[in-house]
């Protein structure tokens, strides 16, 4: 039971005042953008609102100097990312490599990759993909079969990746591969590698999702070359590396905010002398401040060192649960009666057609459930 | 003493006396009217009443977080006393100025839920009207009434114009209906704090983290029993089923938790009258814990099977608490209808500023 307790996170009154900054950054630079865009959240992809991030200092904010980073505490980056997705921000360019990327570069390439590639990433120049699920290998991420093969010319990479986010737009990809034999322990043989996008023998293929927009992409691999020293921390131990870099994934406020547009929108359009408005809505509230409140202990346990693993998973699981309710509350609230062409209908059949994702990516309600199972000591 | 060494001191007694006194005779014996007089003593005598009173008062002055074991406690041992009513009932009469009172005292908010009608001025004020739904009202001497026109009313339920009608609630434990007429209030004093309805929301604040307490024990007991209970030849929590739906009451857990400590650190205590976040936290609170019962309890009865339903198997201790307490003090429905008026006249604008201040303001 003890494993399974958040502790409350508390905000610093210097994050208040970063808060009170980032509010004013976004009242001039999201003046006019309209829903079709804010309902987007954190998949809507900015190059040029990247890099005004990046010229405040926003991105990379807690990372060593050293690396051009700002060294500023998790939870003043935290106040950040929430301010950014409650308003809708376009951060989708740079969010991987800010959430994920530069963290893993630096601790598994601290002397090597991290310098080459941080600085940039810290100035909202350098995009990253994640490239790991492959078309057989989704939950069960250990089965890859994507190969990389030691040449004297660097790793020769060989395979398909598929579910890359943004692998369009990407400077980078980390990707995971198989650089050994799969043994008596079915996760060894795996590695990382530094992938630029531009190396020759990537073949980027859109997939349209039933949003009918091109996030996701299959990425093929035919002999593609990358330098030797392109390996991320060392090689048969990418299964431990991609441990780390999915408890930061799992581990932001993105994970219960992805609905907050249409949350917004009903508000407007609810009716204060309908009871079923009343206190649903009034529910959403109290599931907002919680998981809030989650979200912002997970993080302040990062802060602290701690493994948030346990925490991010409860934290996700029960996020994806309101960020899904949000449009079926939608359709019992305003269903059939909405006026044509509305902001609200705008974010009603946008996040109904994106619900089904928010418990499928960055790992599956059910993963996120059997490892909660683990930690209760039910396996 | 400084304030750490007291958190530690009241979770040390709480834990001490709890874990070693109460049992399921104690347990049984309370659903059969009997007030375990000797295990209240005990409680008296280890301060808890008073835990959370003034130290003029005889209290501690202890923070509602300091204090949240005991709470907790009732809840994860299913304490049958009336300790919570107590406790808040001591601080808010140390509030108001008022002289601490013996023996257990009932919780009263004047209007909601209840006809009850003042009438008089200054220090005549006479108490008319029923209130339904009043826990442990029969074994209680006083009862602190708030009333709407602001003042806090201290009256002694055992003098004229003041009887009992014996009700249970789902947890068979005292839920008393109280009729007033023309009752006299033995004093009266004005609340520092502008907490709205004081009674009603430290009452639902007490519940919820009652309801953690009581929500830890169900989860535990329910993993316990998944890890010991073997059929098709291996415990039944290897079953991707049972994982799955008990993974999914730890979340609620997990928040019902979170939700309660920030609604017991935003509480004005006997230090701190002036807490703006309070009825907001205390709200996201009461309805969260109140949702996470429902499902929870649903959940820890399937995973026992037939064994949990029976009255000896222990768990309907921790689930008809969890039933009754999440309609006491206003139900999840209440308090959800709550936010969400004030959430809908501060419209989309004032959404996010609001969550994050954890202050919903009627003017924005």
């Amino acid at each position: 039971m003890q494993a399974l307790r958040i502790s409350p996170g508390l905000l610093p009154p210097e994050c208040e005042t970063l808060r009170a900054q980032v509010r004013e950054f976004l009242a001039e630079a999201m003046a006019g953008v309209p829903v079709a865009r804010r309902v987007r959240n954190w998949s809507g992809s900015n190059p040029e609102f990247s890099r005004r991030m990046a010229e405040r200092g926003w991105i990379g904010m807690t990372w060593p100097k050293r690396y051009g980073g700002h060294e500023r505490s998790s939870l003043e980056r935290y106040v950040v990312l929430e301010e950014m997705l409650a308003a809708g921000a376009p951060v989708g360019a740079h969010w991987v490599a800010d959430r994920q990327s530069g963290p893993l570069l630096m601790r598994f390439s601290p002397e090597v990759l991290a310098p080459r590639l941080v600085p940039k990433i810290v100035r909202g120049e350098a995009f990253f993909c994640i490239g790991m699920s492959e078309p057989d290998s989704g939950s069960d991420l250990a089965s890859i079969r994507t190969r990389a093969v030691r040449t004297a010319d660097g790793w020769a990479i060989n395979g398909r990746k598929v579910w890359t986010s943004r692998a369009h737009q990407a400077h980078y990809m980390i990707v995971l591969v198989r650089t050994g034999e799969r043994g008596e322990n079915r996760h060894s043989g795996l590695s990382q590698l530094l992938l630029p996008m531009d190396t020759p023998g990537i073949t980027v293929r859109p997939i349209v999702n039933q949003l009918n927009q091109h996030d996701f992409n299959e990425v093929t691999f035919d002999d593609v070359l990358v330098p030797h020293d392109h390996l991320i921390g060392h090689e048969g131990e990418g299964w431990q590396q991609v441990g780390a870099e999915l408890a930061f994934e799992r581990s932001g406020p993105e994970r219960y905010l992805s609905s907050t547009q249409l949350l917004l929108e009903m508000l407007d359009a609810a009716d204060a002398g309908d009871p079923r408005h009343v206190e649903a809505l009034g529910r959403v509230v109290a599931h907002y401040a919680t998981l809030r409140q989650m979200s912002l202990g997970v993080a302040a346990m990062l802060a602290r060192g701690e493994n948030p693993m346990l925490g991010a998973a409860l934290v996700k699981d029960q996020g994806a649960l309101v960020e899904q309710a949000m449009p079926d509350l939608a359709h019992a609230l305003f269903g059939g009666t909405v006026a044509p062409g509305s902001a609200l209908e705008h974010a009603m059949h946008y996040t109904t057609l994106a619900a089904p994702s928010f418990s499928l990516r960055g790992g599956t309600r059910e993963i996120l459930r059997g490892i909660i199972a683990k930690g209760l000591d039910l396996r | 003493m400084s304030g750490g060494e007291h958190d530690a001191l009241i979770e040390h007694s709480v834990q001490r006396l709890f874990a070693d006194q109460v049992d399921k005779g104690v347990r049984e014996r309370a659903e059969a009217g009997v007030l375990d007089h000797r295990l209240w003593r005990l409680c008296v005598d280890g301060g808890l009443t008073r835990a959370l009173a003034s130290e003029a008062t005889g209290g501690i002055a202890a923070s509602w977080s300091a204090a949240q074991p005991i709470l907790h406690g009732l809840g994860y041992w299913q304490v049958p006393l009336p300790l919570a009513e107590t406790m808040a009932g001591a601080l808010l009469l140390s509030m108001a100025g008022l002289p601490g009172v013996e023996g257990p005292i009932a919780l009263i908010e004047q209007g909601v839920g209840n006809d009850l009608q003042a009438a008089g001025a200054g220090a005549a004020v006479k108490l008319t009207g029923t209130v339904p739904h009043v826990a442990w009202a029969r074994h209680a001497d006083s009862a602190v009434v708030s009333l709407s026109e602001g003042r806090l009313a201290l009256v002694e339920l055992r003098a004229r114009g003041v009887s009992c009608a014996e009700r249970l609630d789902v947890a068979r434990l005292p839920s008393d209906t109280l009729h007033f007429d023309n009752a006299a209030c033995v004093a009266l004093a004005a609340l520092p704090a502008s907490l709205r309805q004081p009674v009603w929301t430290l009452g639902a604040l007490a519940r919820s983290l009652m309801m953690v307490g009581a929500l830890e024990s169900a989860l535990e007991q329910a993993v316990r029993y998944a890890n010991e209970r073997v059929q098709f030849g291996k415990p039944i929590g290897k079953n991707q089923a049972l994982q799955q739906q008990l993974a999914l009451m730890a979340g609620d857990v997990a928040a019902a938790r979170m939700a309660a400590l920030v609604a017991a650190s935003d509480a004005p205590d006997s230090t701190a009258a002036d807490a703006p976040a309070a009825t907001f936290s205390i709200a996201v609170a009461k309805v969260r814990c109140g949702e996470a019962a429902t499902r929870a309890c649903g959940i820890a009865h399937q995973v026992h099977g037939a064994i949990g339903f029976t009255r000896e198997h222990p768990l309907h201790f921790a689930t008809r608490r969890l039933w009754a307490w999440r309609e006491q003090f206003g139900s999840d429905a209440f308090w959800a209808a709550r936010l969400g008026a004030l959430a809908i006249a501060g419209g989309s604008r004032r959404f996010w500023p609001s969550l994050t201040r954890r202050r919903f303001d009627a003017a924005s």
